[in-house]
C-alpha cells in the first residue's frame, strides 16, 4: 500500500475556535482529535494514513509526558485542535502541550476537598471536551468547569451534585450544539443516577434525565419497592450523538445494593441499560437493558459505537455495543430493536439471548456466600476503554477479558455509605489472558484475535492506515494489521494498570499516535 | 464496585497480616524438631548452594532470611517433599491479579535451542527466565517456536526420601528460627 496524503482541511490559526459545525464533521478533519471517541458516533477510527501497514515497523517514541504528583494511572483521552493538545490527568487537572513537542503550556487543577467519597471510583479523568474556544471539564468532586482554551481560565463552575451524597466524576463530557452533557459516578454507593445537560455559555441546568424512576414513574414497577432513592444506575461513560436524529445515546451503570439483588425484586430499570435521549427535550425516546437485575456488577457504561450498513439494499442505522456481561449487542438506533447478539468472551451464566434480546438465564449463576465461580469477572467481558471500528474493514475491535470470579453474595447493606451486598474474587492471572478481538460489525462473529498475558483494560484505535493500536496490562503498545491481526510493531513503556484511550492526529505533517500507560503518555511518529 | 484498588496501604497491609496468620494456621505454626541438628542438615544437604540466608549463600532459588516469618510449619514440610507443588502466589498483575512465584517454563527457540527456567518476568511480548545456573534470558516470545508452562516442577530436589522424617522436621525446625534481621 502506498501512503496518501488525505486533501486536508485548511490549517487554522493556533488553538481557533472549534465550531459545532466542525464537530459534527470530526472526521474530515482528521489533523485533530476534537473529541472523546473521535467523533459523535465514537468509533475511535481515523482517516490519517502515514502511519501505515507498510511503515509502522519504524514507528519512534517523539516524546513523553508525566505529571509533576503522579497520584493515579492515566486514563484520559487527549484532544487535539491545531497542534494545541488538552490532556488530564488525576485527580481533576487539566493540562494544556504543544501537540508536536510535548511542551507544557498551561496548567489547571481543581481546588478539591481534603476528603472526596470514591467508592468504587477510579479516582482519575477521562479528557475533556471542547467548543468554540472553552474547554469542559468534570471534577473528582462533582462540579462542572468551564476554561478558557487558550490559558485555562476558569469561565464558569457548576454544582452537579453532593459528593457527600456519593455523586463524583470522571468522566470526558459530550458537548452537543451549545449544550454539554454529563453523567455521574458512585452507583455502588446508592446514589439515583441522572444525565445533566447545562448550557455551554452560561452552565445553567437545561435538563436532568433519572435512570431510576420515582413512584409511579414508567419501569417503577421493576424494582419491588421505592428505591429512586438509591437505586445506583450511575453514567460514568461518555454518550453518542446521531445529529440526524439529534437522538443522544447514554448508557448506565449496575443497580445498588451490587451482588445481592433481594432488596431490588425485578429487572431494575434503567439499570445496565443504554438511553436514548432527545437532547433539545431532555426526554427518554427509547432503552434497551442489557443485564436485567444485575447482581455482577456488569454496568453497561462501555461507549456505544454508531455504524451505518446497508441490509436488503436500505441504509440503515445501528448502535454496536461490547458489554461487560460478555455479549456484543447490535441495536437498531432508530428504534432500539435488537437485531444481533452474541457472547464475545467466555460467559457461564446466559444459554443465550432470546429474540428481543433479553438474556436466558443459566441456573445456579446468583453468587453465593461462599462464592459461586462465574465468567466473566465484575470488571466484565471487556470495560469502559473505547472499542473502534474501521468503515474499511467493517470490524469492531475491542480488548477482551478472558477471566472468572467467585461472587460472594453478603447481606445487602442499604444505608449509606455502607451499601453494598457482597463482592468478588477473581481468578489468577495464570488462569486468565487478554485479547484484541476482531469481530464482524454486524454479527458480532470472531474474525481473529491476538492474545495478551493479561486481561487488559486498554482503548483500541483503528485507523484508515490498516492498523489497530493497543496498550497491554504490562505497558506495551502495540499495532496489529487490521485485516489479519497480526503484530506489526511494539513498544515497550511498563507502567501498572495501562487504561490507555489511544487516539492519532497530525501536526506539522507528522501523523503522531498517543496513549498512556501508568503515570507517562508516549507519542510515537514515523522517524 | 468495590474492588482492590480503593483500598488503602494499611488496609492492604491488614489484609496480607490475615494472609500470613492463614498460612500459619493452616499448617501448625509450632515446629517440632531440633532447629540446631536443622541447621547442620541444611549445611550438609547442599541447601546453601541455590539458597541465601542473611546474604550469604546462592541465589536460584528464594533468599529464606525471614522464612520462618512467612510460612508455617506444615507449609514449609509440605514443600520439601514436593518443592514445586503448590507454589505462592503473589499480587502483583493488575486489578489485583494474583501470580503464581517460581512457576517453571521451557522455551524452544526457532533455532531449537531450548531454555528451562523459573520466570521472574513476563509482558504479553516477553519472557524472562533463570536457569539452574542462575543466569537470566530475557526472550522474545514471537521469536519462540513454543513456550509451555511446567507446573509442578522445580529445580529444587524433593527431600521426601533422602532425609528422614526426623530430619525433616529438625530442617522445618531450622527454618522457622529464621526471622529475619532483628
Amino acid at each position: 500500500m502506498i501512503a496518501v496524503s488525505l486533501l486536508l482541511a485548511p490549517p487554522r490559526s493556533f488553538a481557533q475556535d472549534v465550531t459545532y459545525e466542525q464537530l459534527v464533521r470530526a472526521d474530515h478533519t482528521p489533523q485533530d482529535w476534537l473529541m472523546y471517541g473521535g467523533d459523535y458516533k465514537s468509533q475511535r477510527y481515523s482517516r490519517l494514513t502515514q502511519i501505515n501497514r507498510e511503515n509502522v515497523h519504524s514507528l519512534k517514541a517523539a516524546w513523553m509526558y508525566q505529571p509533576n504528583h503522579p497520584l493515579q494511572p492515566f486514563e484520559s483521552s487527549p484532544v487535539v485542535v491545531d497542534g494545541m493538545m488538552y490532556v488530564t490527568e488525576p485527580l481533576s487537572t487539566v493540562t494544556a502541550l504543544d501537540a508536536r513537542l510535548g511542551t507544557k503550556i498551561w496548567t489547571w487543577s481543581a481546588h478539591l476537598p481534603d476528603k472526596i467519597l470514591t467508592v468504587g471510583v477510579h479516582r482519575s479523568n477521562r479528557g475533556v471536551a471542547i467548543l468554540d474556544n472553552t474547554l469542559y471539564m468534570e471534577t473528582l468532586d462533582a462540579h462542572l468547569v468551564a476554561l478558557d482554551a487558550k490559558t485555562g481560565a476558569v469561565r464558569w463552575t457548576v454544582h452537579v451534585d453532593e459528593n457527600d451524597r456519593g455523586y463524583a466524576m470522571t468522566g470526558a463530557p459530550r458537548v452537543l450544539n451549545g449544550k454539554v452533557i454529563v453523567g455521574v459516578s458512585g452507583g455502588d454507593v446508592g446514589i439515583r443516577g441522572f444525565v445533566d445537560a447545562y448550557d455551554a455559555k452560561t452552565g445553567k441546568r437545561i435538563w436532568r434525565v433519572w435512570t431510576i424512576p420515582s413512584p409511579g414513574e414508567p419501569g417503577s414497577e421493576t424494582w419491588g419497592k421505592d428505591m429512586s432513592g438509591t437505586g445506583g444506575g450511575g453514567t460514568w461513560g461518555t454518550g453518542s450523538y446521531d445529529p440526524e436524529l439529534n437522538l443522544l445515546y447514554w448508557t448506565t451503570g449496575n443497580p445498588a445494593p451490587d451482588y445481592n439483588g433481594s432488596d431490588r425484586v425485578g429487572d431494575n430499570l434503567y439499570s445496565d441499560s443504554v438511553l436514548a435521549i432527545d437532547p433539545d427535550a431532555g426526554k427518554l425516546k427509547w432503552y434497551f437493558q442489557f443485564t436485567p437485575h444485575d447482581t455482577h456488577d456488569w454496568d453497561a457504561i462501555q461507549v456505544p459505537l454508531l455504524f451505518d450498513n446497508t441490509v436488503d439494499g436500505k441504509p440503515r442505522k445501528f448502535l454496536a455495543l461490547a458489554n461487560r456481561n460478555g455479549f456484543y449487542y447490535v441495536l437498531d438506533r432508530v428504534t432500539g430493536e435488537f437485531v444481533a447478539g452474541v457472547p464475545f468472551v467466555t460467559e457461564t451464566w446466559a444459554k443465550g439471548l432470546d429474540k428481543k434480546g433479553r438474556p436466558i438465564l443459566l441456573p445456579n449463576t446468583e453468587p453465593t456466600a461462599e462464592g459461586n465461580l462465574v465468567y466473566p469477572d465484575g470488571h466484565g467481558g471487556t470495560n469502559w476503554n473505547s472499542p473502534s471500528y474501521s468503515p474499511q474493514t467493517k470490524l469492531f475491535y475491542v480488548s477482551a477479558r478472558e477471566i472468572g470470579a467467585y461472587t460472594v453474595a453478603g447481606k445487602p447493606k442499604v444505608d449509606f455509605p455502607g451499601f453494598g451486598g457482597g463482592g468478588r474474587n477473581a481468578l489468577s492471572g495464570d488462569d486468565s489472558y487478554g485479547a484484541i478481538r476482531a469481530l464482524d460489525v454486524m454479527t458480532g462473529k470472531l474474525k481473529w484475535q491476538y492474545k495478551m498475558l493479561s486481561p487488559a483494560e486498554t482503548s483500541t484505535l483503528a485507523t484508515a492506515g490498516d492498523l489497530v493500536f493497543a496498550v497491554t496490562d504490562e505497558g506495551n503498545f502495540f499495532a496489529l494489521d487490521a485485516a489479519s491481526g497480526k503484530l506489526l510493531w511494539e513498544f515497550t513503556v511498563g507502567g501498572a494498570n495501562a487504561e490507555s484511550n489511544l487516539i492519532t492526529y497530525e501536526v506539522g505533517g507528522k501523523q503522531y499516535v498517543i496513549g498512556a500507560s501508568g503515570n507517562c503518555f508516549v507519542a510515537f511518529s514515523l522517524p | 464496585m468495590p474492588g482492590n484498588y480503593t483500598i488503602t496501604d494499611k488496609e492492604a497491609g491488614n489484609i496480607v497480616a490475615y494472609l500470613r496468620t492463614l498460612d500459619s494456621a493452616t499448617s501448625s505454626a509450632q515446629a517440632t524438631g531440633d532447629a540446631k541438628k536443622g541447621e547442620a542438615l541444611y549445611n550438609s544437604s547442599g541447601c546453601s548452594a541455590c539458597h541465601m540466608i542473611a546474604g550469604q549463600g546462592g541465589s536460584i532459588g528464594p533468599d529464606l532470611s525471614r522464612i520462618g516469618a512467612m510460612r508455617g510449619a506444615s507449609s514449609l514440610k509440605a514443600r520439601l517433599q514436593d518443592p514445586g507443588a503448590n507454589l505462592p502466589q503473589v499480587g502483583e498483575g493488575g486489578f489485583g491479579s494474583k501470580w503464581t512465584q517460581y512457576l517453571m517454563y521451557r522455551a524452544v527457540e526457532k533455532d531449537g535451542r531450548a531454555v528451562e527456567g523459573v520466570r521472574v518476568g513476563e509482558d504479553s511480548f516477553t519472557i524472562v527466565l533463570k536457569d539452574a545456573g542462575g543466569k537470566f534470558h530475557g526472550l522474545w516470545k514471537p521469536d519462540l517456536r513454543s513456550l509451555e508452562k511446567e507446573t509442578g516442577k522445580s529445580f529444587m530436589p524433593s527431600f521426601k526420601d533422602t532425609l528422614s522424617a526426623t530430619q525433616q522436621d529438625d530442617l522445618v525446625a531450622y527454618l522457622m528460627s529464621l526471622k529475619g534481621a532483628q
